[in-house]
This record gives C-alpha cells, structure tokens and sequence, in this order.
C-alpha cells in the first residue's frame, strides 16, 4: 500500500485508480484456480510462511471443499500454528471424505497422543494398517506405543515391519534398538544404533546407548570414548555428562579400594571438568586429596 | 483424481515454459548432453498431447543420459502420475528432490500421492553384514523366547532398586543412632536378592556399599539397565518425634500438598543442567508429542505403582499407612520409566526405629515391595 501511495504521490494518479486496481487484484485471487491456490499454499507452507499458507489453503477448501490434500495441508498449518482443535478437524473432514486417506488418519492418531488418550491413538494406528499393511508410520506408532507399555516383545514386532517398510527413518531404528536392548538382545540393539547412526550422524541418543552396550559388557574405555563423542558433538549432552560421572566415580572408587588414591583423584577432578556440581567427586577430592 | 493430476501436471508445466524457453539457452553452456535434453523436451511435448506411455519412454532415455536432470526427472514423475504408477512416479518425483531441494512443486506431488496406501514399491535385497547376520542368529534363538503379550498393560521385567543415600551422607539419624543410608541398603539388598530368586523379575541396584552416588548417577543407573521400574527407598525424619508410618511417593509436576513438596525439596539435589524444550514456532516435533505422552504414561503407572505398594504396607506392616503423595523429585523425574519412592517409616521415631532395627521387620518391607512389584 505504501508503495502505491508512493506512486501516486509520483506520478499524480488519482487514489481511486489505485483502490479500485487493489480490489480488483483481490478480486482476481479469489477467483483463482483451486489447483493454484493449493500449490501456493503448499510452498508457503513449505517455506514456513504460515500465514500465507493458511490464507492460500482456507481459500482452497472453500473453493473445493472435497478436496483431500488441501484439507490435510490446512491441518498441518492449524497444528503448526498450535490450532489443535481445528487441526483435528480438517484431519477428521478428510476421513469423511475417504477413510482410506492414511495421511489424515495417521495424523489424528498423533493428535490423539498429544492428548494422551492412547487407545485411541492405537485403534487409528490400527486402522491405517488395515487398510496399508506397509505403512511405516503406522508401524512405527505402534512400536513406540507398546515400547512405552515395555512390551517389548510386541515392539520389536511393529518396529521391525517399520523398518523393514521405510528403512531411512533414524528414529524407527533408534525405538528398535531401544527395544532390543530392554531384552537383552545386544547385538541387534547395537546394529539398529550404527543403523540410526548411519542416517543421521548426530543422533546423540544411540551413541550414548552404545556406550552402555559397551559398559555394560565390561568395555569401560569405550563406554567413555562413546560418551565423549557425543560431548564432543554438543558439550552440554546431560545424559553424556551423567554417564561419564557415574563411569569415573565407579572407577575412582575401585582405585581407592585397590589403595590409588592418586588414580582415584584424577578420575573425581575429570567428573568436575564436566560435572562441576558433582558432590561425591568434590567430597572425595577434598577427602583423599589431602593425604 | 487422475484428471486433477493431470492439470496440475499441466499448469506446472506451463508454469516451467518460461524456464525451458530460458533454459534453450542456459543449459548448453551448463554442459547438459544435448541428447537428454532433445528427449526431455520430446517427453514434455508428448506429455503435453497426454501420451503418457510414449512420454515416459523418451523421459527414460532422458534421464538415463542425464540422470541429475531434476527437470527430467519431474518430468518422468509428471508421466508416470498420468499413467497413474504412483510408486515409479514418487520415485522419479523423490530424485527430482534429491537433484534439487527447492522443488516445491515435486514435493507437492508426493505428498499428494502418498495420502493414500501406493502398491507395487519394490526393495532391494543386499548381502548381510557380519553383524547382520550375527544379529540375526541371536533373533533366531531369543525372540522365540520373548512372550509377546496382547493388550497395552504395562510390563515389568527390569527393576532398579535404589538405597537411599550412603558413604558421607547418611540421611536421617534415629535417636539410638540408626542411619537412613544403612537401613535402606540393607532392604536393598535383601530386595535385590529376593528378586533375583523368583527369576521373573532381574533387578539391578544403584549402589552395592557405603559410599555416596550422586542424585544423577542413580536415575543414571535404571537408563544403563533399561530398567521398567525404579524404586527408591528412603526412611522418612520430623522434628516432630511422634510422626510415624510409612509412605509412598511419585512424581507430579504439582506437588500432591506442601508437605510432599517439602519432601521432594528435601530429596533434590541442585542440578543446573536442565535443558527447557522450547518450542519452536511453527513447527511440529512428533518426537516431541511422544516424549511428553511417554512422560505422563510413566507419571501415570507411577501413581498406580505407589498406590499398589501403599496398599501393601498397609496390609503388612504395623505402621499407620500415610497414604500417597506426589512431587517433582528430581530422582524420579529424570528416570525414564515409572519410579517411585518409599518412605519406610520414620527414623525420627523412637518405636518405628526400633522396628526398623529389626531383621525380621525389614524382610516384611522386602516382602511387601516384592509382592507389590510381581
């Protein structure tokens, strides 16, 4: 507007010009094609401009209002604008139109998680997979619910056909892992770790488990190197933090056991470097460090 | 819904004229083999006249001969959809992408495709690794073992059992000299045994001895098991001497009343390294939703762990039961599981510390969390 204002104060048009030019504009936009309308509010949507996007797409379901996709992109904006409530509902009008779109169905499942009404969540994730039996989002909700419940018997079955249905999502084999790890199962815990690892590099979580693997076994130093990786990678990595504290006091008190109080020092002063909070490394540093 | 494609395979297409009349003169000096563009623009000029089985043969060649063409490969995306192979045209649609992340319009077109179930998607078998395969013999021989149960009940088959306390810090002190920090790891250990003994259950402790594990060390402790279940064990203290019974905590984000809140300020320790989730704007982090939903699940079957566990000690233990309590203990908080903590009489009391010197009293507190845990 400033800049048509800014024309006219230049080359003298008559404001009216100007107005009717802008509603006609308008005019034009809402006249426009629903395929359009829907392509742009994809690529604002796209590019983060919300508002556009919302304003692109509520034109496009009110132009079509069948129209499946535009309905499920305007969901997306409702939820990413923290609209939950109306996000469901488009979610929810395109499940009217056709039960078999997964896309709306898997998002209600997710909105019914953030609710936390999980057998709810649960039958729509069930849903999806009547309908796709390889659907790997479906799959992997699954999986992650019956991870929560710790049946994870149960989610190593769904996780495994998640993986084995979309094999690139670091998540899905992070959650596997996690469930193979619960049951002892180390070695496909510690393959479905490098696999999250192999997508995506710094995945902090899975190097930090491997380091438990690691510890776990008997294997202190890698355990350590594991855990200093991931400290290398974001220096304030709290899990990271916690697991090398409790690795060098577990090792300090052997040393002090064994009579190296030296040993013990230098592993208590390493948990300050990290941990400078620590009340067992500063009590034991003030009570060995003296003899 | 193939007509809607069309067109809009069709508008994008018009919408591209204006970069391929550009592109006439662009792309030879980008070093692009005249060839694949000489097929490309046949492929466009067919898909255009809607001959989608001729276009996506001359597109093949195209992309065979350039395969880093995102235009070429839209393109093939565009001829497929018209053909109505979604799988092949996601797939070209997908390296449209990979060549070139700003393609709004390809993305636009999985997305599309992909709300509803696509058949027919193929994958490739590699050879197995070593360790692939040395997985696999291990899934061969335990997963038959593992009982999957049906229903979404909570399962327990990993416990970490925490003595309160320890080497410098010994917790509350009774009036004849009975330490928190030896009680509790007494029951500890008996628990950890008892546990142990019936097999169904392995159970882990956060400290085997006299000496000081930090808060963090042991909510550490149950993440290094994979634990189902952490169980803190405490003997409460008053000023008020005639305070006693026993009593259960779990964690809330509210305090359940001033005085858990006064406990749980009691327990905590002072840790700076809390991470604040912000949230960022306009974004949805579904990893996120599950963290907070796996949170309140854990904070859920806590409640219903302590409850169990109260009602326990109330049928065994000739202590008054002070009923169930919550607040956000640090201990409890930073588990990843469902934890509880148990307040198994106060020391702070001259006849509950008595029972608690005794043996055979603390085998009935190991008794009635062991029957609350199976």
């Amino acid at each position: 507007m400033k800049k048509a204002l800014y024309f006219r104060l230049k080359h003298n048009v008559p404001i009216i010009l100007i107005v009717v030019a802008v509603i006609f504009g308008t005019g034009t936009a809402l006249c426009q094609d629903v395929d359009s309308l829907v392509f742009e509010g994809y690529d604002a949507l796209y590019r983060g401009d919300l508002k556009n996007a919302l304003l692109k797409l509520e034109a496009a379901v009110k132009v079509d209002p069948e129209n499946e996709f535009a309905h499920n992109q305007l969901g997306i904006v409702y939820a990413k604008k923290d609209r939950f409530n109306d996000a469901f509902n488009e979610f929810l009008r395109v499940i009217k139109l056709d039960n078999r779109n997964t896309f709306a169905q898997k998002w209600l499942g997710i909105l019914y998680l953030r609710k936390g009404e999980m057998n709810k969540a649960f039958e729509r994730f069930n849903e999806i997979i009547l309908i796709d039996p390889e659907n790997a989002d479906a799959y992997y909700f699954l999986g992650a619910i019956y991870n929560f419940r710790h049946n994870q018997a149960k989610a190593i079955e769904y996780l495994k056909k998640a993986r084995d249905a979309a094999s690139q999502e670091a998540d899905t084999h992070y959650r596997l892992a996690k469930a193979f790890h619960n049951v002892d199962m180390t070695t496909n815990a510690l393959l479905e770790y490098q696999r999250t690892l192999k997508i995506k590099p710094s995945y902090t979580k899975a190097i930090n488990e491997i380091g438990w693997i690691a510890y776990n076994q008997g294997d202190v130093e890698t355990a350590i190197s594991y855990w200093k990786k991931t400290l290398k990678m974001n220096n304030k990595n709290r899990e990271a933090i916690f697991n090398l504290a409790k690795a060098y006091n577990e090792i300090a008190l052997v040393a002090v056991k064994e009579g190296k109080k030296k040993e013990a020092i230098k592993y208590w002063k390493k948990t300050i470097i990290i941990n400078p909070s620590n009340k067992a490394a500063k009590y034991y540093i003030k009570k060995y460090g003296k003899g | 819904m193939e007509n809607t494609l069309r067109r809009r395979a069709f508008l994008k297409m018009m919408a591209k004229g204006l970069f391929v009349s550009s592109g006439l003169l662009v792309y030879p000096s980008l070093g692009w083999s005249e060839d694949a563009m000489e097929y490309a623009f046949e492929g466009q000029s067919l898909l255009h006249k809607k001959y989608y089985i001729k276009a996506v043969q001359v597109l093949k060649k195209s992309v065979n001969l350039d395969p880093e063409s995102d235009w070429a490969q839209g393109l093939l995306g565009r001829a497929y959809a018209g053909l109505g192979q979604k799988a092949e045209a996601v797939v070209a649609f997908r390296n449209a992408i990979r060549i070139n992340p700003g393609d709004t319009y390809s993305r636009m077109m999985i997305a599309e495709m992909t709300q509803k179930p696509i058949t027919g998607t193929q994958k490739e078998k590699k050879p197995l690794t070593p360790l692939e395969k040395k997985a696999l013999e291990e899934e061969e021989v335990m997963l038959n073992r593992l009982n999957a149960k049906k229903g979404l009940g909570y399962n327990v088959k990993r416990v970490v059992i925490d003595a309160g306390h320890g080497g410098f810090d010994p917790g509350a002190v009774g009036q004849s000299g009975l330490k928190e920090k030896d009680v509790t790891l007494d029951i500890a250990l008996k628990l950890n045994t008892k546990l142990n003994s019936i097999g169904k259950i392995k159970s882990f402790l956060t400290r085997t001895g006299d000496y000081y594990m930090p808060l963090s060390a042991r909510t550490v402790t149950a993440n290094q098991h994979q634990a189902d279940l952490f169980i803190s064990i405490h003997i409460n203290a008053n000023n008020k001497r005639s305070a006693n019974g026993s009593e259960t905590y779990f964690c809330s984000k509210k305090a359940s009343s001033s005085e858990a809140e006064k406990v749980a300020a009691l327990e905590n320790s002072v840790l700076k390294f809390d991470e604040t989730h912000k949230k960022k704007p306009g974004y949805i982090n579904i990893e996120e939703i599950l963290f907070r939903f796996e949170q309140k699940l854990y904070w859920t079957e806590s409640g219903k762990f302590a409850k169990t566990f109260q009602d326990r000690f109330k049928k065994n233990l000739p202590f008054r039961s002070r009923g169930v309590h919550s607040a956000n203990f640090y201990v409890l908080r930073r588990a990843k599981m469902p934890s509880i903590l148990l307040e198994t009489g106060f020391i702070s009391n001259s006849s509950n510390e008595e029972m608690l010197k005794k043996p055979a009293f603390r085998d009935k507190i190991v008794d009635s969390i062991a029957r609350g845990i199976s």
